[in-house]
C-alpha cells in the first residue's frame, strides 16, 4: 500500500502533490520521509515508463511535478547528509553539435535519480570533459549528440580518458538519436542508448560496479 | 546494371503512386552541407557563392552516378523565414560556429504561454514574422528580404536542374502546428503545455493550421516540384502517448494531408524518430497519395507490413552507417531494403533523414548502385 503522496506523484496529479506537500509540511512531516514517498512515486512512474504505460512526456511532467515539490521540501531539509548523491556524472554535447533536448532531460532525470551532475552544455571540447572530470572526481562521463560530426570528439575524449589513465575507473556512456552499436564501437565507449530513462538506469549500474 | 524502362521522373511517381517500378528509384536526401564537405570547402562558401556550390552539387550527383531525384537544387530554400516553419535560432558556419559547421538549429525557448494569445488574436502568419523579428532583432522589411533573397536563389537554382531534365523531389517545407510549437516554445515548456493548458494550446492549432495550409497551396501553385515535406519530427510515440498524438498531431496532419491532395500535391511526411507506433493511423491517409520519410529509427520493415498499399516509403540508410560503416554494409542493407520494403512497389531508396556531413562517398555511392544494380529477390 503506497501514501496518498506516491500515489499522487505516481498518477502525474501536479495540484495534488503540491498541496499534500505543503499539508504535511505544515504538520511537521519529516521531510526526508516525503522526499522519501515523492522518490516511491518517480519508481513507479520509472516502472509505468519501462512498461509503455508510460511515455516521454510523462517523464517530463514527473520531473516538473517533483522538481516543484523539491523546492518546497528543501529548505527543511538541515542535515546535509539527507541530500545523499549516488554517483558524480559529468554530461554535455561535443564539439560542433548544439542539440541538448535529450541531454536535458537525461540531466532531469539523473538529478532526480540522485545523481550529482556536472553539466557542461553543448559544443564541449573533449579536453573539457576531462578537465571536469578530474576536478570532481566524477566517475561517469556522458556523451548527448544528434549529429555525426560528434562522433570524432566523441572518439577523442576516450582518447584523452586514456591517455590521462583515468579510462579504468570512468564509464563512458553515448546517447542520442544518432548513435547505435557501430558508434559506440567506434568511440569506445562502454554504453549506447537513445532512451534517457534506461540512460539513467545504466548509470545507475555503473555505480554499482565501480570500484569503491 | 539492370535493364533500365523508365526514366527518372516515371520512376518516382510510380513509386509515389505504389505502382510497380522497373527498379527501385533512389533518392538521397543529399544537400549542399554533405558537398561542401566532401569537396573540402567551408560551409561558408555557401552564402559567399552560391552558383559555385550548385554547380559542385552537380558535379558530385554525376560522380556518385546520378540518381533519380535530388532533394534541393541548390543553397536557396522557398521557406526560409516564411511562416511555414516554426522561427528558431539559429547557428551556423561563420555564426556561432566554425567555418566547416554545419547550419543548426538551437533548442529555445523563443516563444512565450502569453504568445498563445498573439496567435488567437492576430493569426499564425502575422505572429511568425513578429516572432522572426524577435529572434534576429531586424524589422519585418530585413525578414521579407532574407526570404525572398532565399527564394529567388532556389528558382535560380533550379533551372540548372530543369535543363538537364532531372527531377528536384521536393519543392519546400511545411511544418505541422506541434512541430512549430514544440520548437519554438521548445520541448519541455511545450510538453508542459499539453497537460496544463491543452484546451488553449488546442485552439492555437486550429489557428494555425488554416494559414500552414493556405501558405503551402499558395506557394505550390506559384510553381516547382508537387511534392514537398511535411516536416513531423516532435509528435511520435518516442515522446507522446497516443491520446496527445490523437488531440494534437494526428487531426492537423490529416486536416494537411487531405487539403493537399485536393489541391494535386503530393505531400512527404517528414518522420524523425521512432513512429511505429503511430503508424496504423496513417492508413486513414489517402492512398497513394503521399509518401512517410523514415530516419532509421522507426522500423521501417514494421512499417512495410502496415503501409504496404497504401503509402509510400522512403529511406532509410542510418546516418551513423553511412558515416562509419563500409560499403559492404551499406550494400547488405540496401539489398535488405529492397527485398522487403521494395517488394510490390511503394518504396523509395533513401538516406534516413538528411545525408549525413560526413557521409563516405563510396558508401553514398553503394547506396546508389544497389539500387540501380540489384532487383528485388521473388
Amino acid at each position: 500500500m503506497v501514501s496518498e503522496l506516491t500515489a499522487a506523484m505516481a498518477d502525474l496529479k501536479e495540484q495534488e502533490v503540491q498541496e499534500l506537500v505543503v499539508q504535511r509540511l505544515q504538520s511537521a512531516a519529516s521531510p526526508t520521509a516525503l522526499l522519501k514517498e515523492l522518490h516511491e512515486g518517480l519508481d513507479i512512474v520509472g516502472e509505468r515508463y519501462s512498461n509503455n504505460e508510460y511515455y516521454l512526456s510523462e517523464l517530463i511532467l514527473s520531473s516538473e511535478i517533483f522538481k516543484q515539490a523539491a523546492a518546497l521540501i528543501e529548505p527543511h531539509i538541515k542535515d546535509i547528509d539527507a541530500k545523499q548523491v549516488i554517483g558524480k556524472i559529468v554530461i554535455g554535447t561535443p564539439s560542433g553539435d548544439i542539440h541538448d533536448i535529450g541531454k536535458n532531460i537525461t540531466v532531469t532525470l539523473l538529478r532526480i535519480a540522485g545523481f550529482e551532475v556536472f553539466d557542461l552544455g553543448v559544443d564541449v571540447e573533449p579536453h573539457a570533459f576531462i578537465n571536469k572530470l578530474q576536478e570532481t572526481n566524477a566517475s561517469i562521463i556522458g556523451l548527448s549528440a544528434l549529429i555525426t560530426p560528434a562522433f570524432e570528439p566523441m572518439k577523442e575524449t576516450v582518447t584523452l580518458l586514456n591517455q590521462a589513465g583515468l579510462r579504468e575507473r570512468v564509464k563512458v556512456i553515448i546517447g542520442g538519436g544518432v548513435t547505435t552499436e557501430q558508434v559506440r564501437h567506434y568511440v569506445g565507449a562502454d554504453a549506447q542508448t537513445m532512451d534517457a530513462a534506461e540512460g539513467v538506469e545504466i548509470c545507475k549500474k555503473f555505480i554499482g560496479e565501480s570500484p569503491k | 546494371m539492370s535493364q533500365e524502362a523508365m526514366s527518372r521522373r516515371q520512376r518516382i511517381e510510380k513509386a509515389l503512386r505504389l505502382e510497380k517500378t522497373d527498379r527501385v528509384p533512389v533518392s538521397p536526401l543529399i544537400t549542399f552541407t554533405y558537398v561542401l564537405r566532401h569537396k573540402g570547402i567551408p560551409q561558408t562558401e555557401a552564402e559567399k557563392n552560391p552558383d559555385r556550390v550548385k554547380e559542385l552539387l552537380y558535379t558530385t550527383f554525376t560522380e556518385l552516378g546520378e540518381f533519380d531525384a535530388v532533394s534541393s537544387p541548390g543553397v536557396g530554400r522557398r521557406h526560409d523565414f516564411s511562416p511555414l516553419q516554426g522561427p528558431m535560432s539559429v547557428r551556423g558556419a561563420g555564426k556561432g560556429l566554425p567555418d566547416n559547421a554545419i547550419f543548426q538549429y538551437e533548442e529555445k525557448e523563443v516563444m512565450t504561454v502569453e504568445d498563445y494569445d498573439r496567435v488567437l488574436e492576430d493569426g499564425w502568419d502575422q505572429f511568425a514574422l513578429e516572432l522572426y523579428c524577435r529572434i534576429w532583432g531586424e524589422p519585418a522589411d530585413k525578414i521579407i528580404a532574407r526570404h525572398q533573397k532565399s527564394e529567388s536563389q532556389w528558382w535560380h537554382d533550379l533551372q540548372l536542374w530543369e535543363e538537364k531534365d532531372i527531377p528536384i523531389f521536393l519543392n519546400f517545407s511545411v511544418w505541422s502546428p506541434l512541430m512549430i510549437l514544440s520548437c519554438c516554445r521548445s520541448l519541455t515548456p511545450f510538453t508542459l503545455d499539453l497537460y496544463r493548458r491543452p484546451d488553449k494550446v488546442a485552439a492555437v492549432m486550429d489557428v494555425m493550421v488554416d494559414d500552414l495550409i493556405r501558405g503551402a497551396i499558395d506557394l505550390a501553385r506559384s510553381g516547382g516540384p508537387r511534392t514537398f515535406q511535411l516536416v513531423l519530427e516532435r509528435g511520435s510515440a518516442f515522446y507522446y502517448p497516443l491520446k496527445l498524438f490523437e488531440r494534437f498531431e494526428f487531426p492537423y496532419i490529416k486536416k494537411m494531408v487531405e487539403a493537399f491532395v485536393a489541391e494535386g500535391l503530393i505531400p512527404v511526411l517528414h518522420l524523425d524518430t521512432d513512429w511505429t507506433k503511430n503508424l496504423p493511423y496513417f492508413k486513414e491517409l489517402p492512398k497513394g497519395k503521399c509518401a512517410c520519410e523514415l530516419d532509421s529509427t522507426t522500423d521501417i520493415f514494421k512499417a512495410k507490413e502496415i503501409l504496404q498499399d497504401h503509402i509510400c516509403i522512403k529511406g532509410d540508410v542510418p546516418a551513423a552507417m553511412l558515416s562509419l560503416g563500409t560499403p559492404e554494409q551499406v550494400e547488405t542493407y540496401c539489398k535488405k531494403l529492397i527485398d522487403f520494403v521494395g517488394k510490390r512497389g511503394g518504396f523509395i531508396l533513401s538516406t534516413g533523414c538528411n545525408c549525413p556531413i560526413d557521409a563516405k562517398f563510396e558508401n553514398l555511392k553503394a547506396m546508389i548502385d544497389t539500387a540501380k544494380n540489384y532487383l528485388p529477390s521473388t
